[in-house]
């Protein structure tokens, strides 16, 4: 076998072997690191779903909440099935369980209002959902699909993100992590 | 019978008498005895008619809704029209191997009857035979589109709602197939070749078969532009996405091939050149399949992710490891029968190839380039159409300097007469560029519109001169002339005419990549708008019901062309609506309307998108000229052509 | 746990700016849709935020818009989504670090080939002149020698 042999070998094994990484790895390669990662939370101001006026007002300031408790913040839309239908449960107990240490905050993106208020009766949610239509707030979080749940420090720094559909473990990781 | 046990037992069917085939070759082989030859040429017939009776049995499934049938139930839907029906056959992944294993079969027994050497058939049915018994055990063992479903559902989700909107997308997947199969046939008689040690003759052998495969990739590509351009609603018709890609690598190292094949043909260089690209280009039309069905890279086009990633993997592995390993143990036999002359024919189809396959390179490399990062560092980047444009802008312009140039020149070394046509050539070339930056195009477009003008005249000079010196000698007229020279070359202005097409085509693609208008405006009921130069009107909004979509239409008159209807499509399986555009060409520019929202309400008001582009007419005008030039060249010649041809060849020699 | 990409589940050409209410879309000039090229639409596989119907793509047309209003750059605008979704968001990657190296490529492939070509007709021109210029003595030898075998054989 020749240099020449060798080199080709080599290329075809290397070939095979990048692709198989890239078949095995396909889907813990859709995680898109999150620009946001130490870096303080953008603030927005929105307003909220109609059933969620009564306790917390008109509009939802994240300024409001910054720097008081640590914050959960969650996207999702009543069109993303089962992801969202999946994890909803799971918030609504997570809030009840920490809500004096910590706030929970919900985005219904690119929603239609009545499917929007009808997720959110059929999860009974008790932590505030603001209502973004365009998904505005999204593209400042640098979101990319739903659900997706970011955790927010005291100090009001993104410390991380989550893609996909959570699960009790790591809402609880997620929630430890801010706790620190 | 049911269909899916006709399919299933068709199957079985074509897969014993693929194994029956193989095994007749092998023995053909190790036995040098022919008449094992004969039995597997009858098996390749055989398992051509077995695949051909599954092919039936999924049609008469899907045509008759039978929602037993697993495939039907998971793509197909009773409302729709018969021609969407038959088309699902290849919308989803299981179907369209299927639809490749019978374009296989079929090239196999087609490959059987036209090769009768003695030597080499055996090794060439062997190896189509396992490439076919792949795809066939493909479609039997792992992805059956024949699996019976205990309850059958009363009705399908139908397929892909983009996949019914143009005709296109009926075609294009046959297109493709038939030139990815196509590949298949000079691959085989390349390994052929290696294993036998003959390694001249293969070339003349397959040349027909690689015309063809490369006509029905050039249509394929065409094709699926247009279906993008008139069907996805953003205006453009190639997008460089990973799946387009897919399409376009075998492409350029096919081209690429098939001009070093000339130069082996003619001059017999460039042997161990050839059996490098032909595997290449065959493993290509793999790892294209490999990448549309495996998801290792995110693309629109994607099929559906199944089992098969890994097994194409290996296969295309496979394909390489072969190739390679047969070149690696014959490269130091294998001779060429002379040296290349730099500044002849012979150079500049291998400076030509190198630049193709550069292309191919760049492909490749910018297809794979987020799954290398990742892999290297675990980074995130994109690689996307702005990249691709740029780079092959100077790639294009270096091909079209080198496509004028090559057919001018002379075998083996340059002359007078080539000279003086290369000056005249280099005036077209300077004063299309100048005139395009006078006229205030931008520095490329204008080198474009030096290029195009300096292969016209290259192309000019090459397809008349052999006429006016024929009538010089002959006294006769020249169109009499003309139409003898072309009876008897019919080939060569073959080649010429697909040419002609590729300069057409990148004279379109530069203008319509350069000018493009792209807008977007709410127009109210009757408003009137001034945009691309022409008015735009929207005349009516209303409402649309067919039996397996709703629709909503605006009638839009553009002033002087006439009245389009982009529409928005409601498919019950989707949430939002589908925008299907509607284009109306001119022979400059092209006005193409996208119904992006409208009044839900009162119906008073619509919001368009418009695109203006220029030339895409253009593009589709040289798909035409670049099939008719392919047919040209493949067409069968006539007896007494033949003869003609063959007393003039030994004239001029 | 598949996730949900707005694009998996909508496919491509949908229109959802027919979801914020029933208000009409702004109206965007040519440049809008210039830059929106160059960003990938972030929820979809491999389609720039122009292509896209996608109602995020749909918003970051109106955010283009609506910057490009307030007077700013491209540059800046680009980089806006660089600092939201990091360099992920161009479809050009990065002069820079690895990028250079897609850059390069051409340049790479054509060094890569060429000199494999170089080599290859070096080498076959190379063999043809030995071929030509085999010494007097080397011929006379082999002549012998053939001369010897035949005289053998007939033995």
């Amino acid at each position: 076998m020749n240099a020449k042999s060798l080199l080709g070998l080599l290329a075809v094994v290397s070939l095979g072997v990048l692709f198989w990484w890239g078949i095995k790895t396909k889907d813990a390669r859709e995680e898109l690191p999150s620009a946001l990662a130490g870096k303080s939370a953008p603030v927005f101001e929105m307003e909220l779903l109609d059933s969620f006026k009564a306790e917390w007002g008109e509009k939802l300031n994240l300024a409001d909440y910054l720097g008081k408790k640590p914050i959960i913040l969650n996207f999702w839309a009543s069109w993303c099935y089962p992801a969202c239908y999946q994890e909803a449960p799971i918030l609504e107990a997570g809030w009840r369980r920490w809500r004096d240490k910590v706030m929970f905050i919900a985005v219904d993106t690119q929603d239609e209002k009545d499917k929007g208020e009808e997720f959110v009766s059929r999860f009974g949610f008790t932590f505030p959902v603001v209502y973004d239509p365009r998904g505005s707030i999204g593209i400042d979080y640098g979101m990319y699909g739903v659900p997706e749940t970011f955790a927010i420090t005291r100090k009001g720094r993104v410390v991380e993100r989550h893609a996909g559909s959570l699960d009790e473990a790591m809402l609880t990781k997620m929630v430890q992590e801010v706790l620190k | 019978m049911t269909p899916g046990g006709l399919g299933n037992l068709s199957l079985a069917f074509a897969g014993l008498f693929t194994v029956v085939g193989l095994l007749a070759a092998l023995l053909a082989w190790y036995n040098r005895d022919a008449r094992y030859l004969l039995v597997a040429k009858r098996a390749a017939l055989l398992a051509f008619l077995g695949t051909l009776g599954a092919f039936v049995a999924l049609e008469w499934a899907l045509l008759s809704d039978d929602f037993s049938v697993l495939y039907v139930a998971r793509n197909s839907t009773r409302a729709n029209p018969t021609w969407v029906k038959f088309a699902t056959l290849w919308a989803a992944l299981e179907g369209s191997i299927l639809l490749w294993a019978l374009l296989q079969t079929l090239y196999t027994w087609l490959a059987g009857i036209r090769s009768r050497d003695y030597w080499t058939s055996p090794v060439v049915l062997t190896t189509l035979f396992v490439i076919q018994l792949f795809f066939l055990a493909n479609v039997i063992f792992v992805i059956n589109p024949f699996i019976t479903i205990p309850n059958p559902p009363a009705d399908g989700p139908g397929p892909n709602p983009l996949l019914q909107n143009h005709w296109m997308m009926a075609v294009h997947p046959i297109l493709m197939y038939l030139g990815f199969v196509g590949l298949s046939v000079p691959f085989a008689f390349a390994i052929a070749a290696m294993v036998t040690r003959r390694y001249q003759t293969w070339i003349a052998e397959t040349k027909w078969w690689l015309i063809i495969a490369w006509g029905f990739l050039t249509a394929a590509i065409y094709a699926g532009g247009w279906w993008s351009y008139e069907v996805l609603g953003w205006g453009g018709y190639w997008g460089w996405d990973p799946v387009e890609n897919a399409s376009f690598i075998p492409w350029l190292l096919a081209t690429a091939f098939l001009h070093t094949a000339m130069v082996q043909e003619r001059r017999g260089l460039f042997r161990t050149w050839n059996f490098a690209l032909v595997t290449l280009a065959f493993a290509a039309t793999v790892f294209g399949t490999f990448l549309t069905r495996s998801g290792v890279i995110e693309s629109v086009h994607a099929f559906a992710g199944g089992p098969v990633g890994p097994i194409f993997l290996g296969f295309l592995l496979a394909i390489l490891a072969v190739g390679f390993f047969l070149l690696g143990r014959i490269s130091s036999e294998v001779r060429d029968a002379g040296t290349v002359v730099p500044l002849s024919r012979e150079g500049l189809l291998l400076y030509g190839a190198l630049v193709l396959m550069t292309m191919a390179f760049v492909v490749i490399l910018g297809t794979l380039f987020p799954l290398l990062v990742e892999a290297f560092n675990g980074a995130k980047v994109s690689v996307g159409a702005p990249f691709f444009n740029q780079l092959f802008v100077p790639l294009g312009l270096l091909m079209l300097l080198l496509m004028g140039l090559g057919p001018v020149l002379p075998w083996r070394s340059a002359d007078s007469e080539t000279l003086r046509v290369v000056f005249w050539m280099a005036i077209a070339l300077v004063l299309g560029s100048a005139l395009g930056l006078v006229v205030g195009w931008t520095l490329w477009v204008s080198l474009t519109v030096g290029f195009v003008l300096y292969n016209l005249v290259a192309l000019c000079w090459l397809a008349f001169r052999p006429i006016r010196r024929r009538s010089l000698v002959t006294g006769e007229g020249f169109l009499k002339t003309a139409a003898k020279v072309f009876e008897q070359s019919r080939r060569r202005y073959g080649g010429y005419t697909v040419h002609l097409g590729v300069i057409v085509a990148v004279l379109a693609i530069a203008f319509s990549q350069s000018y493009r208008l792209d807008v977007q405006k709410t127009l109210a009921i009757g408003e009137a708008w001034k945009a691309g130069g022409r008015t735009i009107t929207v005349h009516t909004l209303r409402a649309l019901r067919e039996p397996y979509r709703n629709s909503v239409v605006a009638d839009v008159e553009i002033s002087g062309i006439g009245v389009a209807h982009p529409r928005l499509n409601y498919y019950r399986t989707s949430r939002t609506p589908f925008a299907a555009p509607a284009v109306r060409y001119t022979w400059n520019k092209d006005y193409y309307l996208v119904l992006q929202a409208y009044d839900q309400k009162g119906g008073e008001w619509v919001t368009l998108r418009l695109v203006v582009t220029p030339l895409v007419l253009w593009l589709w005008i040289s798909a035409a000229i670049i099939i008719f030039g392919t047919l040209l060249i493949v067409w069968p010649e006539t007896a007494r052509a033949h003869v003609a041809a063959a007393v003039s060849e030994g004239a001029e020699a | 746990m598949r996730r949900w990409l707005l694009a998996a589940v909508l496919l491509l050409g949908i229109a959802a700016a027919q979801t914020v209410g029933n208000k009409p879309p702004p109206d965007y000039p040519p440049k809008v849709f210039e830059i929106a090229k160059k960003l990938r639409c972030p929820v979809c596989r491999g389609e720039s935020a122009a292509e896209s119907n996608a109602g995020v793509t749909e918003e970051m047309r109106r955010q283009i818009a609506q910057m490009l209003k307030e007077g700013k750059s491209e540059d800046e605008i680009i980089q806006y989504f660089v600092d939201r979704y990091t360099d992920w968001i161009l479809y050009e990657p990065p002069k820079k670090g690895l990028g250079l190296l897609v850059w390069l490529a051409p340049l790479i492939g054509l060094g890569l080939f060429g000199l494999g070509l170089y080599s290859y007709t070096h080498a076959t021109a190379k063999r043809e002149a030995a071929f030509e210029e085999a010494p007097e003595d080397e011929i006379a030898r082999v002549e012998a020698e053939i001369a010897r075998d035949s005289t053998r054989e007939r033995e």
